[in-house]
């Protein structure tokens, strides 16, 4: 059985008194242990596809099975509980908590998942974080971090709650080409690990890491 | 994740974002200190008038005086004989609902004691009279029913009229003072009465310090004869709740006994002082600038409160990509504006308690921060901040992570 087995996906907009649609019916599937591309022009709907596959959005038709359980009907509680256990979401802005250190950064997810002390939070965090290279790094903010520094913090937040898949938005969008190349090494080791990754991209080049490139188009998979 | 931990992260973030904490505070302080001011100033003026209605009379007590006639009077208007001495005593028997029944003579009479001479306030009444108006002797007495059923020609002298006769307030105490060409003796002299609304302001009751009271039958049979008509009746009400059933008897029955209603029943403390009336517009003006501040105090932690919550909703959309549910946002918000509006109301209390003193020292006027004015701007306080800072975070947490994430 895929991780990720996704049919039909639709998502309309309602722009004032018009629908637009952003997906119109795609079929996605990820198998456990790939590393997939997702590339398009702005506009395409790969974004949108990127949320829904992260649960931060929902299709308005079609379904959604993740890891075996179907979550396009899923809402609120439960949704938020698929968020917190099974997807890792790394975005474009990295969006870090600015005001709290990397370590408690990385923590947040456990927090939130409940069932964990603070002080086990914090230990599997600088763990990571170690695993990452940046042990030197704790108890700093991120505004005190380099770009590279900072993506790879928002990859060990992603990772921390063992989700069963990594989604990394626009990895390289934010960097320069050398902090690029090492986030790309990150991630291959990331994938090497065992971690199934979807990445949405449209630099040809970062799309040439995965194994496998979907190409979408006005709401389509054009190829 | 229990609503503690939500409640701990509250607070941390409270302490993280430190300078939007601060802000809110500013707000929530000014807003509750410039409540808790205003309503300690209105509730000072409010209790002054309050304490200057008790001390002429207190509230239960109606006070009848002739109407005006009419400019054509109809034959019932002409045939009335006004109030009389005669009404004081048929009310005096009969009215249920009265503790007290004073009826009362005044006029302008000369005084003269020995070289020392003066025209001056004479009032003549009843015992009934002390009752309703506390009065407290000096020395002596005041006037006895004795008195009245002999007419006796006694007097019970003010404080200022017995200084003025005799030099010594309580030296006055059985001497001799002629009232309008009649010997009286002085069987009595009251205590000085003052009252201040401010003590830049004169006393309030000198006008009570400088008259003489004297029975009334005596002031008839001295000084209009077989005339007894009356120039005022104060009634005290049984109780002081009362006082509108009082008023409904007393009317009903005069209204009766002279065929026509032609006279008027005014609660005391109501028309019958200017000042009081005065006042009770000062109490009005304070008690919509009370309101008006509340309001504004409200909406300027409303605002600041908003303002704080709106900028992170794009932080929310972020925390539910973690995999934080609604409530849990929820809590984490209600925790941050439970402390910082408890807070702010706490500073905001000190310092309204502290320009409250500040301005009833430099004004010289009473004021106190008193436990409902405190409650009050502590719960609008609470109040204005759960609703300012809930409703924002309650949509957020309502968004998809998306909307929360792209919100502007």
């Amino acid at each position: 059985m895929p991780l990720i087995d996704a049919s039909g996906l639709a998502k309309l907009y309602r722009l004032g008194r018009v629908d637009v649609a952003a997906l119109r019916g795609v079929d996605v599937t990820v198998e456990r242990g790939e590393y997939v591309a997702i590339m398009g022009p702005s506009g395409s709907g790969k974004s949108t596809l990127m949320h829904i596959l992260g649960c931060l959005d929902w299709p308005t038709s079609g379904s959604y099975v993740l890891d075996g359980e179907d979550v396009s009907g899923l809402r609120g509680r439960a949704l938020a509980r698929v968020r917190n256990r099974k997807v890792g979401f790394v975005f474009q802005t990295f969006n870090l908590m600015p005001r709290m250190t990397i370590d408690e950064n990385v923590a947040l997810p456990l927090q939130y998942r409940g069932g964990v002390t603070r002080r086990d939070r914090l230990r599997r965090a600088r763990a990571l974080l170690a695993r990452f290279g940046l042990d030197p790094r704790i108890g700093h903010r991120p505004d005190e971090l380099s770009g590279g520094e900072r993506q790879r913090v928002a990859v060990a937040r992603a990772l921390i709650g063992e989700p069963a898949i990594l989604l990394i938005d626009e990895p390289t969008g934010n960097l320069d080409s050398h902090a690029g190349a090492e986030v790309l090494r990150a991630f291959r080791e990331v994938h090497q690990g065992g971690n199934t990754i979807v990445m949405v991209t449209h630099d040809a080049r970062v799309a040439e890491e995965a194994q496998r490139v979907i190409q979408i188009a006005d709401g389509r998979v054009a190829a | 994740m229990s609503f503690l931990e939500a409640l701990a992260i509250g607070l941390v973030e409270a302490r993280r974002h430190w300078g939007q904490t601060l802000l809110s505070l500013l707000g929530l302080v000014l807003g509750t200190g410039s409540i808790v001011t205003v309503l300690a100033l209105f509730g000072g003026q409010a209790k002054i008038t309050q304490d200057f209605v008790a001390e002429v009379g207190g509230f239960g007590t109606v006070v009848v005086r002739d109407r005006e006639q009419s400019e054509r009077p109809t034959a019932r208007e002409l045939a009335s004989d006004r109030l009389t001495y005669d009404d004081a005593a048929y009310l005096k028997e009969r009215a249920t609902t009265l503790a007290a029944v004073a009826p009362g003579w005044a006029n302008e009479l000369e005084y003269r004691a020995g070289a020392v001479h003066f025209a001056g306030q004479v009032i003549g009444t009843t015992p009934d009279y002390a009752i309703i108006n506390d009065i407290r002797p000096l020395v002596g007495r005041y006037l006895g029913d004795l008195d009245v059923r002999r007419r006796a020609r006694v007097m019970v002298l003010g404080w200022k009229f017995a200084d003025s006769l005799f030099g010594d307030p309580e030296a006055a105490l059985g001497r001799l003072v002629t009232l309008g060409g009649a010997n009286f003796t002085v069987v009595g002299v009251l205590q000085r009465e003052e009252f201040y609304f401010a003590p830049w302001s004169g006393n309030e009751l000198e006008y009570r310090n400088e008259r003489a009271y004297v029975p009334i039958t005596t002031a008839f049979s001295q000084y209009t004869g077989v005339d007894e008509r009356l120039s005022f009746l104060t009634l005290k009400a049984a109780s002081p709740a009362g006082a509108r059933a009082a008023q409904g008897q007393a009317t009903a029955m005069l209204a009766l006994r002279h065929g026509v209603e032609d006279f008027d029943v005014t609660p005391s403390g109501q028309g019958g002082n200017g000042d009081a009336e005065f006042f009770k517009l000062f109490d009005f003006i304070f008690l919509v600038v009370g309101v008006v501040s509340l309001v504004a105090g409200g909406v300027v932690i409303a605002n600041i409160l908003l303002a704080s919550v709106v900028e992170r909703v794009r932080e929310f959309g972020t925390r539910m990509a973690l995999g934080a549910t609604a409530f849990q946002i929820f809590a984490q918000v209600v925790a941050q504006v439970v402390v910082v509006a408890s807070l702010g109301g706490l500073l905001g209390l000190g310092l309204g308690w502290a320009l409250t003193g500040t301005v009833a020292t430099v004004m010289q006027m009473p004021a106190a921060v008193t436990a409902p004015v405190a409650g009050l701007a502590l719960v609008t306080s609470l109040g204005v901040g759960l609703v300012a800072g809930i409703y924002p975070a309650w949509r957020a947490a309502r968004m998809a992570p998306v909307e929360a994430l792209r919100y502007a």
